[in-house]
């Protein structure tokens, strides 16, 4: 008999176990402080603590607890590494939601900003962050009029090119610049000289589909054709991302590939090697350059960045991580608003930067990169033609889509392609609640 | 979550107490009594593995399924709705459009089709190739096991390599001595399923290689010696003696090869990413729940995926079973 | 020369010198594909050490060619550059020793919970057996891809936000394995109930059974999960990534190598012959103790029978 009420009871302590651990989720409502009587700001970044990055951000945080000690605020920041292939961030984010522990502030990459502003993740800080602050930033991140995000920093795409090889072709790329670019159909003759000398013309990362890389790099030359993906509020693409003018701009990069200037198989290395003429990257690709290949490229005399051909329209590649206040069980967005302030000030800006070696998101830092530097098109570009990949909610289906365009423009009847894509894109889009 | 951990707590009880009940009534019948020190000696035994199994193992998986019949959007966790059968609505309609789940389905059948037969094939030839006493067969069996503990991020990349589409890809560049244009072998539907079904084999045969050596290790020797006086050549010892020792072994490969494979769905990912011709069904689960962020659709996927798979294995062990 | 004879059951079998040289090109032959063979499941190691010894530059020029399963022969000195880079700046040692400490809790709940669970399933009657037996067969069929949401949010209610908790995250999930649960049992099939009968006459406990008969019969099995559980507690990086919060840069880590090494694998400023070097670091541990293990690895899957 002892036995049996020793097994029943067993059985009640863990049946007892499983609610207590169930109901200990739930978080406080009302604003946290330590013992000193600070209030505590909680931010979470999306980079590992040990990295360049993370160390600009824990030195800014630092400063900011030193700057608000009178005010009696404090900052508490965790880092979240994002790591390749893993979703962790992304996970943690969701589950700190659940739990009701989500952070004052988050960082999140731009395409997200219309998913995350839709289903009340993002606070609206079209009021806390005032009007002349605003319009010092290059871009900012807006969903349906409201503004939920201010970027970190700012990154943009152009053409890295090898100089050598482009003098042995005879191309003189001097004239090409931000203010005064190049047209789709000079990009397509320059691509022919090159291929004449031997050389393989661009990389134009056509491969990159199975992640955002490909998308990243090439939306700038549907836009650039006049073409567009979805409508304005992000729930309609059919007519959109089927219509003429995208066509057209997929068809540019279609006769890229049909007429010999790239293709689907470039080694990830042969430019740095010196078999292509072009690359089409991002701007982390000039640190790369720099410490990884100086057997090719010496010095800056060796290579050079071009910016984005244009067509009837004008853009380039933009989109980066930005800061955000969340929607917690915080009501009070004051001190949450002090520290963002903080973290996207001119200084925090440019020292921020300095350290990752970005283009900086306000216009007021004011780095004195030399004419005609890879850093230098960059900002210009940002500033001039810079467009942002369409706000949609569904933005991670109008990825794969892109992607998977790309991926068949090899083989498959571009119009039959676009309008499957299309279809089943609005059908994704058909299934978010308005 | 705490409410709905206790409904399940608590019918995972009845149920098992029903059971138990019947056990105990029958038993009384039969005349084959449970006797009570032995039973509680049991039930604690089993108590630990019970509680892990139930907290990190049943508990997940009977919420995603739950979740199948709601419209659990990733973004919003604290606002799911029961929606009854919609989410199973759409999984069909997909399917009758001739979508990307169409292709998912079919992608994994031509996968399942193409990679049992393989693989298992593949791994009983290593088997009999290394069942000898000779010196070094040692190494050639930590040589086949080999890519079964490299890191797939390392075989993909290599095997990308192998497969590159240019004239310097390492395939097309020997195919090339023989005369063979270039041949993009991923992007081509016809070859792209071919090349992941071959790479997955010769990935995890090692595994399966090792389990049937196990089972050739059981096969008594005399029996070859006896079929050796018997004048049988090598053909007609593997069809008298090799192949009935090895018949519950083989079950057992055929059934958890058979599981692997309708799961696959790194090796996609990895070498194409997300396309028609190569998405597989877990990897379409995948993308819908995580990327597109659509959990209570995927899980609807998933209720289906093991309603089949379950079905298709029971089938099996009918069919295997010794009789 | 005089013929070798051999005598089987009163035949008489003759072997002359024509027939071994047959059979010396016969064993050159089976050396020969047993090498080509070998050769085919050993590439990625052989790329893998080979691209460990190269500059970043060196890589980039043997990509896509043959020459990337060849050391770069021209910079033989600065072939382990790599390897002391990768072990000085990036510490993985201590990741690999957390891995180590991780994978041995593992391996030895594993083994009593799993063991348990299997001895009381092959060998003990009792009522609702059933439902157990049932529900091994449904875990092992269920795909659990989609179970890894649910199961993240039950292991962080259960253990709070804790940083020394979260370790039990780690650990308290891979103690239950279903598979294993099976192989036990179809082990413990295969034990004569003598040993036990035997035992239980002298007056043993059940447990004592267990632990002073079992077990001890039940080395290979024991080998085979253990081996199992230090590859998968080894290889496991998903997991890891999202439970595990990042400590400070001034404190021990909690990352185990392969979280940790996806990390590292990422910064900026990393080379591939530096990746493929902590690669090569991290598959060393796998493979010692595989070869050590093999031999009791295919006779615990051969006593188990492994009846479906």
């Amino acid at each position: 008999m002892k036995k049996i009420f020793k097994a029943v009871s067993l059985f009640a302590v863990s049946a007892v176990m499983a609610c207590g651990f169930a109901a200990c989720g739930g978080g406080g409502g009302g604003e946290e402080k330590d013992e000193a009587g600070n209030t505590i700001v909680k931010i979470m970044f999306h980079v590992d603590e040990k990295s360049t990055e993370g160390q600009a951000y824990k030195k800014r945080i630092d400063a900011f607890n030193t700057a608000y000690k009178d005010k009696k605020i404090k900052a508490s920041a965790t880092y979240q590494a994002r790591t390749t292939g893993a979703a962790g961030y992304e996970t943690e984010l969701l589950n700190k939601q659940v739990e009701g522990t989500l952070p004052d502030i988050i960082t999140f990459d731009a395409p997200n900003c219309a998913s995350y502003a839709k289903s009340a993740l993002l606070y609206d800080i079209s009021s806390l962050v005032p009007q002349d602050v605003q319009s010092d930033f290059i871009s900012l991140n807006k969903y349906d009029g409201k503004l939920y995000g201010l970027p970190i920093q700012e990154s943009s795409a152009g053409f890295f090119y090898n100089k050598n090889i482009f003098k042995a072709a005879n191309v003189d790329v001097s004239s090409y610049t931000v203010e005064n670019p190049w047209t789709l159909a000079q990009f397509k003759d320059v691509c022919a000289k090159i291929k004449a000398s031997g050389k393989t013309a661009v990389d134009m990362r056509l491969d990159a589909t199975k992640d955002e890389t490909a998308t990243y790099l090439l939306y700038p030359f549907i836009y650039a054709a006049g073409g567009t993906f979805t409508s304005e509020d992000g729930f309609t693409a059919s007519g959109y991302f089927n219509s003429a003018a995208t066509q057209s701009g997929f068809q540019f990069l279609k006769d890229l590939v049909a007429e010999g200037y790239t293709s689907y198989s470039i080694g990830a290395t042969d430019f740095f090697t010196g078999k292509t003429g072009m690359y089409l990257s991002s701007g982390w690709t000039i640190p790369e350059i720099e410490n990884k290949y100086k057997e090719t490229f010496k010095s800056r005399d060796d290579w050079g960045l071009l910016p984005y051909p244009q067509g009837t329209a004008k853009a380039s590649a933009t989109g980066s991580w930005c800061f955000g206040i969340t929607n917690n069980h915080h009501k009070d967005k004051e001190a949450a608003k002090e520290l963002l302030l903080w973290l996207t000030s001119t200084e925090s800006s440019d020292s921020i930067t300095t350290a990752t070696g970005m283009i900086a998101a306000r216009k007021s830092v004011n780095k004195n990169y030399a004419d005609g530097s890879p850093e230098s098109v960059l900002l210009k570009q940002l500033q001039l033609t810079g467009k942002a990949r369409p706000s949609t909610v569904a933005y991670p289906t109008f990825s794969t889509c892109f992607s998977q365009v790309i991926y068949s423009l090899k083989d498959g009847n571009l119009s039959d392609v676009l309008n499957a894509q299309a279809k089943t894109l609005q059908s994704e889009m058909d299934r978010i609640p308005r | 979550m705490t409410g709905s951990t206790l409904i399940i707590l608590a019918v995972f009880v009845a149920v098992f107490a029903g059971l138990a009940i019947w056990d105990i009534v029958r038993s009384k019948k039969k005349n084959e009594k449970f006797r009570l020190r032995s039973t509680v000696t049991a039930y604690l035994m089993l108590l630990p593995a019970v509680l892990l199994a139930f907290l990190f193992i049943l508990l997940p998986i009977l919420y995603s399924l739950g979740y199948a019949f709601t419209d659990y959007y990733l973004l919003t966790p604290n606002d799911i709705d029961f929606i009854g059968f919609d989410n199973f609505k759409n999984v069909f309609v997909e399917i009758g459009e001739k979508g990307t789940l169409y292709h998912a389905i079919i992608n994994t059948l031509i996968f399942v089709v193409g990679v049992v037969p393989l693989q298992i094939g593949m791994a009983l030839g290593l088997a009999l190739f290394t069942n000898r006493k000779v010196r070094g067969v040692k190494i050639f069996k930590v040589c086949f096991f080999a890519p079964v503990v490299i890191s797939l991020s390392v075989t993909s990349f290599l095997w990308l390599q192998i497969l590159s589409p240019s004239d310097t890809g390492l395939l097309n560049s020997f195919l090339g001595i023989f005369g063979a244009k270039p041949h993009d072998w991923l992007r081509d539907p016809k070859t792209a399923m071919l090349c992941i079904i071959i790479l997955s084999a010769w990935q995890g045969c090692g595994y399966q290689m090792l389990i049937f050596t196990s089972g050739l290790s059981n096969i008594r020797n005399d029996l070859y010696e006896a079929a050796a006086l018997d004048g049988a050549n090598a053909w007609q010892k593997f069809k008298t003696v090799t192949w009935p020792g090895l018949r519950s072994t083989f079950v057992y490969i055929i059934i958890t090869v058979f599981i692997g494979a309708c799961r696959i769905m790194t090796q996609p990912m990895l070498m194409t990413g997300y396309q028609d011709h190569t998405v597989t069904l877990s990897y379409y689960m995948y993308q819908q729940g995580y990327k597109y962020r659509w959990v209570g659709y995927s899980s609807a996927v998933a209720l289906i995926m093991t309603l089949v798979i379950g079905t298709i294995t029971l089938i099996q062990r009918r069919a295997f079973r010794e009789k | 020369m005089k013929a070798k004879t051999l005598n089987v059951d009163g035949k008489t079998v003759e072997l002359n010198s024509r027939l071994n040289g047959k059979r010396i090109t016969k064993e050159v032959i089976y050396y020969l594909c047993g090498a080509v063979l070998s050769l085919m499941f050993l590439f990625p190691i052989i790329y893998m050490l080979a691209t460990s010894t190269k500059s970043e530059s060196a890589y980039a020029q043997g990509a896509g060619s043959l020459a990337m399963f060849f050391p770069d022969f021209a910079h033989l000195g600065t072939m382990f550059d790599n390897y002391s880079s990768v072990l000085t700046n990036y510490g993985i040692w201590k990741y690999a020793l957390n891995s180590f400490l991780y994978a041995a809790i593992v391996i030895v709940l594993n083994v009593l919970v799993n063991g348990l669970a299997g001895y009381v399933m092959s060998k003990m009657r009792f009522p609702g057996k059933r439902l157990f037996s049932a529900l091994i067969i449904f875990l092992i069929i269920v795909p659990v891809e989609t179970s890894i949401i649910p199961l993240y949010s039950i292991v962080k209610i259960m253990l709070g936000l804790k940083q020394t908790a979260s370790v039990l995250g780690i650990i308290l999930p891979a103690t239950i394995s279903i598979f294993n649960v099976f192989l036990f049992m179809q082990f413990f099939q295969s034990i004569p109930k003598e040993y036990e009968e035997a035992a239980r006459m002298d007056g043993s406990s059940t447990l004592g059974i267990f632990f002073k008969v079992i077990l001890p019969l039940s080395k290979p099995i024991v080998a085979t999960v253990a081996v199992f559980c230090f590859i998968g507690v080894w290889n496991d990086y998903l997991w890891p990534s999202m439970i595990l919060p990042q400590t400070g840069a001034d404190k021990w880590p909690l990352m185990p190598i392969q979280a940790a090494l996806t990390t590292i694998q990422s910064m900026e400023g990393i080379t591939t012959g530096e990746i493929m070097a902590s690669l090569v670091i991290t598959s060393i541990p796998i493979f010692v103790i595989y070869v050590a293990a093999q031999k009791y690895i295919v006779q615990g899957f051969g006593s188990a029978g492994l009846k479906m």
